[in-house]
């Protein structure tokens, strides 16, 4: 689960030669590479994110079009960096491409220095998105250990509420608040509320008032 | 079909013609039916005319072959500026009075003026002209665009009409008496009627029509391809060979021009294709170049790994082979060429242009099905012309299902025999079908539902298809979409092809 695990490239071209070829270069430049021939085969054959991990794709697939299968992977969560490989890329379809995502879009024949550097980018963004994944699922592992209560107190003191409000919006006393506020600290492994403001800014479906369930 | 139409009407005319000759002339008479046909001719010089119950004079000396007075002015007609030599008489019977004889006349001035006049220019063209319409059927004769000749067993030119006297650009009297070999080159095609047709093993049955191409010489030498129509009767008179010969330059022109057109049509869907033509190329190259690549990063570790370099090098063979491939087929379409006919496997057709527009069809978002019946009889055409057909049909199939949802764009192509035992080649969309307004006109040239389609592409598909001896059509699916079909005869005979060429 960590940054140092084997980065992986994943090549989806339903060319066999080419996926064979760019297999080569890719595997011979030190990566760890798994070829695919459809967009299908890639899809159903779970390839979790487990590392660091890129795919080089060709957007002319027969069974789905390169850029569907990004947004099927976006929405699977699979989302990893893409970069697109073409045979006659127009300028709509780069747009798109970059839009959904993509980190490059290279045109075919595509040259080992191009490649390599769209490579290494990708894996780069793909190690800085893993660590983020993984910091993000630590402090969500974290804030589940919240109790509702404490949850209420955590959602009041990151808009900025003092003690004392927390304890009136809540109906409580104060001295409860800062044992509640205490313990939040201490499961959210934070020293300071400026720490934990930061640490929950970064898990999105907080900000939303959360359910008094 | 109008052309042998044609000439079925002509050769019916022609012999209508011998039958009321042979009732006009008697025993005894003038009979020859060459006199009678020269008879019958325009006459702008050397000519006599007399009335019936009158004579002429004719020339013994030019009597070439003949012992019998009666068609010695057959002869003398050869060389009719001759003169100063004793003259015979022929006597003419049995013509009505109003009906105006004219011959040949060979130089001096006749002896009877009262009864036979010499050709003064008045008379002469005058006179020609009653002549004519008094005589339906050598005005059907000289009407006729298409050249008349008769000839008898020796290959000496009896009768010719105006039309072919304008065809090999002889005057019609400077034919007459000829040999047919002067109208056409012995050594190259030998002319039909003395060498084949009257050859001592009969080959040609009396009235057994033949048809044959072959080349013409025109008076100033040039070479130009005929077709020609014989048939061969004998009767009272003698045997003759019939024969209509039709100028084929113009329709080889237009064989031509049909053909440039055609090629011209494939050029532009290729520049239509040009995209995913780059990118059938580009597979193949963008392989290499990694392959190259790698191949280079490999030789720097140490030990080199020969099992991947021995990959690397085959796989590199293969994806050359298969760019030039690409080429290769690009070429052959382009190609400007002179039609080939040789056995083909329709399923190989079919590959190549499948091929051709894999790209296109993913770009498209279309799936090419093809579907091959096992062990296809191979058909007789040529492969770029039959490739061409196959290539407008899917790109038509494709382009009707332009506004269609993604999931069904399916184009199947199918290949089997049918129960007629012809090869049926059918090509499905399941796009917007065939107007109803459209339909009558589907294959007409210049018939087209695209924005900027020329039109031509079914019209010139059309054309392909027949000269292959085949039929084309189109019907609306009972679903969705429509099907074209085209059919081709299996082991079509070599040399059946150009033959089949629609006028």
């Amino acid at each position: 689960m960590t940054s140092s695990s084997v980065a992986t490239v994943f090549v989806v071209d339903d060319d066999e030669a080419i996926c064979r070829a760019l297999g080569r270069l890719i595997r011979a430049a030190g990566h760890v590479v798994a070829c695919f021939g459809s967009a299908q085969t890639f899809l159903s054959a779970d390839v979790r994110t487990a590392g660091t991990a890129c795919l080089v794709l060709d957007v002319g697939l027969p069974d789905i079009n390169g850029l569907e299968l990004q947004r099927e992977m976006n929405a699977a969560g699979k989302a990893m960096p893409i970069i697109f490989l073409t045979g006659r890329g127009d300028i709509a379809m780069t747009v798109r491409a970059m839009k959904a995502g993509a980190t490059d879009f290279l045109s075919k024949p595509v040259n080992e220095t191009d490649l390599l550097r769209a490579i290494d980018l990708a894996l780069q963004r793909s190690s800085h998105e893993l660590s983020r994944r993984s910091e993000l699922e630590a402090i969500r592992t974290r804030m589940s250990l919240l109790t509702p209560r404490e949850r209420q107190v955590l959602t009041l003191l990151v808009k900025g509420r003092m003690n004392k409000q927390v304890a009136c919006e809540l109906g409580i006393a104060e001295k409860t608040i800062k044992v509640h506020r205490a313990r939040v600290m201490e499961k959210m492994a934070t020293r300071s509320l400026v720490e934990l403001v930061r640490v929950t800014d970064k898990v999105p479906p907080f900000s939303a008032s959360p359910s008094i369930s | 079909m109008t052309v042998f139409a044609v000439c079925g009407v002509v050769i019916f005319i022609v012999l209508l013609s011998f039958v009321k000759i042979r009732r006009l002339i008697p025993k005894g008479a003038p009979n020859d039916l060459a006199s009678h046909l020269q008879r019958l001719k325009p006459a702008p010089n050397n000519y006599v005319f007399a009335y019936e119950g009158g004579g002429m004079d004719a020339d013994p000396a030019f009597n070439m072959r003949s012992e019998h007075a009666d068609i010695r002015q057959t002869a003398s007609f050869r060389k009719p500026r001759e003169a100063g030599r004793s003259f015979i008489r022929v006597p003419f019977r049995r013509f009505k009075p109003q009906r105006l004889l004219r011959a040949q006349l060979s130089g001096d001035p006749p002896k009877n003026p009262d009864k036979i006049w010499s050709d003064s220019p008045t008379l002469g063209r005058k006179e020609a002209r009653p002549l004519h319409d008094d005589d339906p059927f050598s005005c059907a004769l000289d009407l006729l665009p298409l050249a008349v000749i008769v000839a008898d067993p020796n290959g000496e030119i009896v009768f010719v009409n105006v039309a072919a006297g304008e065809l090999f650009g002889y005057p019609v009297e400077d034919l007459i008496g000829s040999n047919t070999i002067k109208l056409g080159d012995a050594l190259k095609s030998p002319w039909p009627f003395a060498d084949s047709l009257f050859d001592a093993s009969g080959r040609h049955a009396e009235g057994e029509k033949s048809v044959r191409e072959v080349v013409a010489i025109r008076k100033d030498g040039v070479e130009f391809p005929v077709e020609i129509s014989i048939k061969h009767i004998s009767g009272p008179t003698g045997a003759y060979s019939l024969s209509i010969v039709m100028d084929r330059t113009e329709r080889n022109e237009l064989a031509r021009h049909r053909q440039q057109l055609a090629h011209l049509t494939r050029v532009s869907t290729l520049g239509e294709l040009a995209g995913s033509l780059a990118h059938e190329l580009n597979q193949p190259l963008t392989a290499i170049l990694s392959n190259a690549q790698a191949a280079q990063r490999f030789l720097t570790a140490e030990p080199v790994n020969l099992v991947e370099m021995r990959e690397i090098l085959h796989d590199l063979v293969q994806d050359t082979h298969r760019a030039s491939e690409v080429i290769k087929r690009i070429r052959a379409l382009v190609k400007k060429g002179e039609i080939e006919t040789a056995p083909l496997s329709v399923a190989g057709v079919i590959r190549d242009v499948v091929v051709l527009v894999h790209s296109d069809a993913i770009v498209r978002g279309i799936r090419v099905v093809v579907i091959t019946a096992p062990e296809l009889p191979p058909v007789q055409g040529d492969r770029v012309q039959l490739q061409q057909v196959v290539l407008n049909l899917l790109l038509n199939a494709f382009d009707a299902m332009e506004s269609c949802s993604l999931p069904g764009r399916v184009v199947s192509i199918q290949s089997s025999v049918d129960p007629s035992g012809e090869i049926r080649i059918a090509v499905r969309d399941g796009g917007t079908g065939i107007s109803r307004d459209t339909v009558s006109r589907l294959f007409t040239p210049f018939c087209t539902s695209k924005r900027d389609g020329l039109g031509l592409g079914l019209s010139i598909s059309r054309s392909i298809v027949e000269m292959h001896g085949g039929r084309i059509w189109a019907e609306n699916n009972n679903d969705r979409g429509a099907t074209f079909y085209f059919t081709l005869p299996i082991g079509n005979p070599p040399g059946s092809v150009p033959s089949r060429v629609a006028p």
